[in-house]
């Protein structure tokens, strides 16, 4: 690389500067309502302790109320069961595709089957899915959204276990049966070790989109399994907009997936990419 | 019935599975079945079979959420007639168009300018990150806040420096406006994130050559990025596109589709049909029109970026 003029050093930190507002600016904003009193919340305020007193009095007052309590509980099952769930079954698979030869159908076929599934509009299968769970009694059930997201997150670990898998040598696996292990076992206790790191932030990812998943949850609960990113949306019609609060249902509904994605931080090009490019 | 385990345990030691290979073979396909079956089976269950239900549903009317009568065709028919639905198309093609063109733009632009060795790039990375994982929901009701006309932070900024508030959500095309503006806001990062990837994973040496040949910046960037980066480029739109037309979470937590129906998206206007509506028929055709689209947009890309694939598949 060429040396850089200060000019073009300077033009490139001003751009930095202005992307990094423009990317923070709506997250500091909820953060700052948040802790702002109601009257404070109209005044152009931005330095918590020099320009305002900050109060956590609205965060007690949210965490305190019965459906914010049971959205939370709601959206951590929904996003670990579902996100648990892919994982099981999408490993299992990353194994098969990574380590045997299908024929009818191929191994190709066999993943854009899995990969699929990011490209189907939840829209078409939203109806069919709200008339099955409305027979299976389902409706209003977490257990029908840990179903739904553990399907439309399955893509991740597939996709990534897979390639995974590919880089690790065969014969670390055929040292293992040639002392007598069956497949399963190596692949317990051999295989999955070796990609435990992916595991883990495929698991990541696949929770961090289960929690942030709005149209089935808006579909198929009316009560008891709301979960967060339901009970936020229709909010500011009961209530009007009442910044303080919406401040603090943002940062609470945002928060974990937003610390899930940090976490994950490695394996996300990857995921969101469905494989094609390694960050 | 065999327990699965038993199938996988095999209590022929390695010799003997050797000397009959047809065995092994028989072993090895029972393994491998047992491995894929269950993602296999549950993707059947959970998307093929629901495609196929929606199909039938789509045959039929409903009366308060129940079937009525067979209707053949005719719920497909209303695609062609329901003047709703092609102004909501519309708007969704805007809202597409707009988005996906000014996030490719941006997101590949700022990739190139910073894929330069600089202090910090791990943290502005993960920074990047953090609009992609936001809960959109929770984007849009912020967004409530962040477009209000008397004292939201743009219009008093707006006014502060001498200009007029700007009606961002009871003005039809402002609202419009604010949707693809919040869109942007969440995607480009996704953009910037992949290209960087890309621009980071061209061979050094190909530069060095050209630039000892003497090329301008501007031909290197034409000849040897553009090039390159051209598969990548496309599976980032085929990505942003697919998710663009789904886009449902943004405009019913910001506007709900208002103001009148200005925003209105595709998916919005299937949901209602639906579960306003209970005219499940006419909604699941809905569906498949949008179905269609998506899948035209993938099968027209995919050749393009086929390359990108070959070596996993």
């Amino acid at each position: 690389m060429h040396q850089r003029s200060l000019a073009s050093k300077i033009l490139v930190g001003g751009i930095i500067v202005v992307v990094l507002l423009w990317v923070l600016f709506p997250f500091y904003w909820a953060f700052l309502n948040s802790i702002k009193k109601p009257a404070e919340t109209f005044q152009g305020s931005w330095i918590p302790f020099l320009q305002f007193q900050p109060t956590l009095e609205h965060w007690r007052n949210e965490l305190a109320i019965p459906e914010i309590r049971r959205a939370l509980l709601n959206s951590t099952i929904i996003s670990i069961g579902a996100a648990s769930l892919a994982t099981v079954l999408g490993t299992l698979a990353a194994y098969a595709l990574a380590r045997f030869h299908f024929y009818r159908p191929q191994n190709g076929t066999l993943t854009t089957w899995f990969l699929s599934q990011r490209v189907l509009p939840p829209v078409v299968v939203v109806i069919p899915f709200f008339l099955l769970m409305r027979q299976l009694h389902l409706l209003d059930s977490v257990w029908a959204l840990v179903l739904l997201n553990a399907t439309f997150t399955l893509p991740f670990p597939v996709i990534i276990l897979t390639q995974m898998i590919r880089e690790l040598p065969l014969e670390l696996e055929e040292a293992a049966w040639v002392d007598g292990a069956s497949r399963f076992q190596s692949f317990v206790q051999i295989v999955l070790p070796l990609v435990l790191p992916g595991l883990v932030a495929t698991w990541i990812i696949a929770m961090a989109f289960s929690w942030n998943e709005f149209l089935f949850a808006l579909s198929l609960t009316n009560k008891n399994a709301i979960p967060m990113p339901v009970i936020i949306a229709g909010a500011e019609h009961t209530r009007g907009v009442q910044f303080w609060f919406v401040g603090v249902r943002v940062m609470l509904t945002m928060l974990p997936p937003l610390i899930l994605a940090l976490l994950s931080q490695r394996y996300i090009i990857r995921g969101l990419t469905l494989g094609a490019v390694k960050g | 019935m065999t327990q699965p385990t038993d199938l996988l345990r095999s209590d022929a030691s390695a010799e003997e599975l050797a000397r009959s290979p047809s065995g092994l073979r028989r072993l090895e396909d029972r393994t491998k079945i047992f491995f894929i079956l269950p993602a296999a089976l549950w993707i059947l269950a959970f998307t093929v079979f629901p495609l196929l239900y929606a199909l039938y549903t789509s045959l039929f009317s409903f009366r308060f959420g129940k079937i009525n009568q067979f209707v053949g065709l005719q719920n497909f028919g209303r695609l062609f007639t329901d003047a709703n639905l092609h102004s909501d198309l519309r708007i969704t093609l805007i809202f597409v168009a707009s988005t996906v063109a000014a996030e490719m733009l941006l997101g590949f632009a700022l990739a190139l300018l910073l894929n330069q060795e600089m202090q910090g790039k791990n943290v502005l990375r993960a920074i990047m990150t953090l609009p992609l994982f936001a809960t959109p929901v929770a984007v849009g009701y912020l967004g409530i806040t962040i477009y209000f006309e008397t004292n939201g932070p743009i219009n008093a900024v707006l006014k502060a420096l001498g200009g007029s508030g700007i009606p961002w959500l009871s003005h039809p095309v402002w609202a419009l406006v604010a949707i693809i503006i919040t869109d942007i806001w969440q995607w480009t990062p996704f953009v910037f994130l992949v290209s960087l990837a890309g621009l980071q994973s061209l061979p050094q040496d190909l530069y060095e050559a050209a630039e000892v040949d003497g090329a301008s910046g501007w031909q290197l960037f034409r000849y040897i990025t553009l090039p390159l980066m051209a598969p990548i480029l496309w599976l980032i739109l085929l990505l942003r596109l697919v998710e663009a037309f789904k886009v449902f979470d943004i405009p019913t937590s910001l506007t709900l589709g208002g103001p009148g129906r200005a925003t209105e998206v595709y998916s919005l206007f299937t949901y209602r049909t639906a579960l306003r509506f209970f005219d499940h028929g006419y909604a699941a055709a809905q569906g498949f029109l949008l179905l269609f689209i998506v899948m035209l947009i993938v099968s027209l890309l995919f050749g393009r970026i086929r390359e990108l694939y070959q070596e996993e598949i």
